[in-house]
């Protein structure tokens, strides 16, 4: 019945997004071509389509997924539900997570069939060009990044609007960080999704979706020693 | 007596230098109605969340159904219900909704039982939470809790916004179909006619201290005031006397037994009796709580001072 709470919760915005999802990359390209704003529907604009559309989502469905239940009023009716406090934050997390993923599948399958329609290769060799060099992964694994730091926000602050600009906080910040340790002292710090030093990438990308969980894993930590 | 429903020793719970709950020991007897009083800020809502487990005690230790409150959390909410102080839910859910929701948590949910409160209590159960009126909403959260088929219920000022008809009828569903199904209540409020009406004991808290714990029926019959006026009258509280407020030659004490006996005592010790009178529960809640009195001929205009 939880599972049921928190897609009725988040539904709408699932909804919409799937049809933008849908939408996005053929408008793009149909606008891209009208307005010869674009050489042409590549990869690169893909990409860029994809990058774009995953943050959105992934901040959104990252606070509205926990707006309404951890919130000071009416977190005392849902923590005396006789249920261990991890099984809302996890369950809330998937739900999220699940509609995440297929709106992210629905977007990249909208790019490939869009891809194919405009290119010159055959739609599977264009395909294997996108997940090669890490692009797609590397854009799903940021973005999942994304909605774990801002789903565990809303959690910890147990308020929409201050986890989602803690969210953007610390991912501005950890980026500017980086920027800054590099230029000043020539320090590379790797954040999600770049590879983590001389590692494989294959490994390099389980580590952040570990780190990923782990944020959500100490939010947990917060919400069950927190007093209602 | 049946077997306690909740017993706490020394509970208490602190927030840095405040004490919001200062070692209870509360008693509640399985399948009793327990009226839980206290004034605004007294520590009430802190001790029923520390039951719950919303909230971890400082010390001491409770039980609830014979579970302990610290280890057993969730067995103790699977046979439990609540009302909160806070009557908010989610907005855009329905009370249908909320009862989809809710159903699916308990085994020993009973929807004969929604459709029998939602009649009596006219609740518009298509319309989303956000839009019901104060009074429906607490509607909404008893609908819930009592549809839940606990053992156990405990609501936090249940008829906060609730009209004299429905105060009526949830008085009147607590004190004859929760009891019937063996089912416990423990309910605060600062409705004190409320709580004479159906519950068969009382407990008093005041500034985090449980300043009185009874069976109603032992106020009607041995619960006294005496006062008393005389040099030298004993102040000490005993579990004879619940409080003495002392005021130059002039005292007051509530006894809650032998209350001619006590009396005879105090005249043998050469105090003058000027009045023995038995006392409601409003007037001992009165006497307890209350930081300056009011002149009546008991005290004779008087501002006493409490003694600990």
């Amino acid at each position: 019945m939880y599972f049921w709470k928190c897609w009725r919760d988040t539904r709408s915005f699932a909804l919409v997004f799937l049809v933008i999802a849908a939408a996005a990359m053929p408008v793009t390209a149909v606008v891209g071509k009208g307005t010869n704003l674009q050489e042409g529907f590549g990869p690169s604009v893909f990409l860029s389509t994809f990058v774009l559309m995953l943050f959105v989502v992934a901040l959104g469905l990252g606070t509205i997924s926990a707006i309404q239940e951890f919130t000071d009023k009416t977190s005392h009716f849902l923590f005396t539900k006789p249920r261990p406090r991890p099984y809302f934050v996890w369950a809330g997390w998937v739900v999220g997570c699940l509609e995440f993923l297929t709106i992210a599948f629905v977007n990249l399958f909208a790019g490939w069939l869009t891809l194919a329609h405009y290119s010159k290769n055959p739609s599977w060799s264009v395909l294997r060009a996108l997940f090669k060099e890490q692009d797609v992964v590397g854009v799903l694994i940021y973005t999942l990044f994304i909605y774990c730091l801002t789903y565990s926000m809303t959690i910890v602050l147990r308020n929409g609007l201050k986890g989602l600009g803690a969210s953007m906080g610390i991912t501005f910040g950890l980026q500017a960080t980086q920027i800054a340790l590099r230029m000043r002292w020539n320090i590379n710090v790797p954040l999600p999704p770049l590879p983590i030093g001389s590692l494989p990438i294959i490994v390099s990308n389980i580590v952040w979706i570990v780190v990923a969980l782990l944020i959500v894993f100490a939010a947990q930590l917060v919400v069950e020693r927190s007093e209602i | 007596m049946n077997e306690l429903a909740i017993g706490t020793e020394g509970l208490a719970k602190s927030y840095g230098s405040v004490r919001a709950v200062n070692g209870i020991n509360l008693s509640v007897p399985g399948g009793a109605i327990y009226g839980f009083l206290g004034r605004n800020g007294a520590g009430k809502t802190t001790t029923i969340k520390m039951l719950l487990g919303l909230i971890r005690p400082t010390a001491g230790s409770g039980r609830v159904l014979g579970m302990d409150i610290r280890s057993h959390n969730i067995a103790i909410l699977q046979r439990t219900a609540f009302v909160s102080e806070k009557k908010t839910l989610y907005p855009s859910l329905t009370p249908s909704d909320l009862v989809r929701f809710s159903r699916g948590f308990y085994p020993t949910w009973s929807d004969g039982a929604v459709e029998k409160y939602a009649r009596l209590f006219e609740i518009p159960m298509k319309q989303k939470f956000e839009k019901l009126s104060n009074g429906n909403q607490t509607k909404v959260f008893l609908l819930l809790a009592l549809s839940q088929g606990a053992d156990l219920l405990i609501l936090d000022e249940p008829t906060t916004a609730l009209d004299p008809v429905s105060v009526d009828q949830l008085l009147h569903v607590l004190a004859e179909d929760a009891l019937d199904r063996g089912c416990t209540v423990f309910f605060s409020s600062h409705q004190l006619e409320e709580v004479e009406q159906i519950a068969e004991y009382a407990g008093i808290i005041d500034h985090g201290k449980l300043v009185m714990e009874c069976r109603l029926d032992d106020i009607k019959s041995e619960f006294r005031l005496i006062t008393a006026a005389g040099n030298s009258l004993p102040a000490q509280i005993s579990s004879q006397v619940l409080s003495v407020d002392v005021e130059g030659n002039f005292c007051r004490y509530v006894v809650t037994k032998d209350a001619e006996g006590f009396a005879a005592g105090l005249s043998r010790n050469g105090a003058t009796i000027t009045n023995i009178v038995p006392l409601s529960l409003r007037e001992i809640f009165l006497e307890l709580v209350r930081k300056e009195q009011s002149c009546t001929s008991g005290n004779v205009g008087a501002t006493p001072v409490r003694l600990p």
